[in-house]
């Protein structure tokens, strides 16, 4: 079960003064079971990419398929591929339209014809997912509501629909440690719970790093690197020195140990190994 | 000296849409003095931005005072004054961009204001070369990156000649090279042009670049100093729902664990320093 990205490539506005080759050959599969982060600067390609998974976009050349189906058919069994793939794009509170938070995350289960019954059970899973108390919001307006609140709606939507593959578009910019630690704990537990795959699209590489099990390195409208997470950070720096891609501030710090004369075991990723390898290396441990 | 921004008991409620009122900010005093970058800091919803948007007359005080060199925001005839003075730059710039070319969207706010057509040239060319876009004068901000149109944003408050600019949260929706170059800006104004800078951010690593930070909570300040005194304590940043920068907090988990590291550490180069001396 995976999605199928066979050397697609993909054009911009063509036959215009703007043409643009936003993907030059892309191929890649990911299964599921997968927690991928796709990085890479603005214009590297990575929305256009995520856009490609489920259909948005039909590329110029080459396939999509997803669980076998090629998605640039018709008829049920492409409809039905397309579904699995869920999509939260950046700032999805802006696609928020409904009087109440429950009429919002019921569009789209009501809309793949679903039945009212189910529809409320999906809704109820969905807010309990994000954190979201069914009885003190479901008929609240959805505008009310704070950012970090307005977010964990619009991904409630995405949510409802069951996804079996989860892309997220830069879904912490702009919200507050808090709010960012507890949407990504929630995505952790759907992850780990529904043997889903998760494609996340960011700018942070300390997200990227302490989330994803695999990175995809975009640049210039192709995959530049991929690799296992650890393996990247530690055997690839030039390579994602040339593509702009800026390392993690815990990374830059066991460097600057190590050049002032305090050699870590390994790279750190996350704040708790940088503090276990500094004791160890100190003899504090 | 007078500051050019002074909050007296500012206290603002609104009306939610369930007819409760909210109180966004409760009792603020606060002066800020020309010249100083002052960094705002606080979870979603401690009412930073509604702290802001007092500064440039968008919000009035439901009880006490904002002033701007000295004049109260609340009288009609003094809008003019603080709104020239007191630029903003918001967190979308595509929000923020009225026309289709380049230096017709910096010429907005001058020719708004009604300066004569012959000074409006060097106003938008000097702004556009303070963002270093010089380059792009004629191009279509549409088609500019995220960055570049925050840089448009920014020269279009320029082209006012303000003495202070607030950002609210500038960098939020770019990406790490946009917002590298968008920070080095902030800094450039208030070191060589001496604009005066109020920037509000969740990025710690921007916030310690202030002169000052100040930490909101539920409407109100709850803490306030440079960003060593601030940041050093990393307990109480985390009772607020921030973070420290990972320096600091990678000090406080090695001064928990009982290792004696001075509480001044909050970049990574001090920390280096006071792990290999």
């Amino acid at each position: 079960m995976s999605i199928e990205v066979k050397d697609i490539s993909y054009t911009y506005m063509t036959k215009t003064p703007f043409e643009r080759q936003a993907l030059r050959n892309v191929t890649v599969t990911i299964e599921k079971g997968e927690f991928v982060a796709i990085i890479g600067h603005t214009g590297s390609g990575k929305s256009t990419l995520a856009e490609h998974l489920n259909g948005l976009l039909t590329p110029s050349t080459g396939t999509v398929c997803v669980d076998g189906v090629n998605l640039n058919g018709k008829g049920d069994k492409v409809r039905s591929a397309k579904h699995k793939v869920g999509i939260v794009f950046q700032y999805p509170e802006h696609q928020l339209f409904a009087e109440t938070i429950y009429e919002d995350i019921a569009f789209g289960p009501r809309n793949s014809g679903k039945s009212e019954e189910e529809v409320e059970k999906q809704v109820r899973k969905a807010m309990g997912f994000v954190g979201l108390d069914y009885d003190a919001f479901s008929t609240r307006s959805p505008f009310q509501l704070s950012g970090g609140q307005m977010r964990r709606v619009a991904i409630a939507g995405v949510i409802a629909m069951d996804p079996e593959y989860l892309i997220m578009d830069e879904p912490s910019a702009g919200l507050d440690p808090i709010s960012r630690d507890a949407i990504f704990a929630q995505l952790s537990t759907v992850f780990k719970e529904r043997d889903i795959a998760v494609i996340l699209i960011t700018h942070s590489m300390e997200e990227a790093a302490q989330y994803a099990s695999r990175l995809l390195v975009m640049a210039k409208g192709q995959i530049a690197i991929d690799g296992k997470t650890e393996l990247v950070f530690k055997e690839q720096r030039e390579r994602l020195q040339e593509v702009g891609v800026d390392i993690p501030e815990s990374i830059k710090i066991t460097d600057l140990l190590c050049e002032k004369g305090l050699k870590l075991e390994k790279q750190a990723i996350t704040k708790e190994q940088l503090v276990q390898y500094i004791k160890k290396a100190k003899g504090w441990s | 000296m007078q500051p050019i921004i002074k909050v007296k008991n500012l206290t603002h409620i609104y009306t939610d849409g369930q007819n409760n009122k909210i109180k966004a900010l409760d009792d603020i005093n606060l002066a800020i003095m020309p010249g100083e970058f002052v960094a705002i800091i606080g979870t979603n919803g401690s009412g930073k931005s509604t702290l802001a948007r007092h500064f440039n007359a968008l919000l009035q005080p439901t009880e006490g005072k904002c002033f701007v060199n000295g004049l109260d925001i609340s009288v009609d005839e003094n809008i003019w004054h603080v709104r020239q003075n007191i630029g903003m730059v918001f967190q979308n710039p595509d929000n923020q961009i009225v026309a289709s070319i380049v230096e017709e969207d910096v010429a907005f706010g001058p020719e708004n204001i009604g300066i004569p057509h012959a000074e409006i040239r060097p106003r938008v060319e000097a702004a556009l070369a303070s963002v270093n876009m010089t380059e792009y004068a004629k191009h279509a901000p549409h088609l500019l990156s995220g960055g570049q149109k925050q840089r448009i944003a920014i020269a279009g408050v320029l082209a006012l000649l303000p003495q202070c600019i607030v950002f609210d949260e500038p960098t939020a929706m770019l990406d790490p090279r946009g917002r590298k170059d968008i920070v080095k800006i902030v800094q450039n104004l208030n070191k060589e042009k001496h604009i005066t800078i109020v920037y509000i951010t969740h990025k710690m690593e921007e916030a310690i670049l202030a002169d000052r930070v100040i930490a909101m909570e539920k409407g109100k300040i709850v803490m306030e100093g440079t960003p060593a005194e601030v940041f050093g304590q990393v307990k109480k940043i985390h009772e607020l729902g921030l973070e420290a920068p990972l320096s600091a907090e990678v000090a406080e988990a090695l001064r928990q664990a009982g290792y004696e590291l001075s509480r001044d550490i909050i970049t990574d180069e001090e920390l280096a320093t006071a792990l290999c001396q």
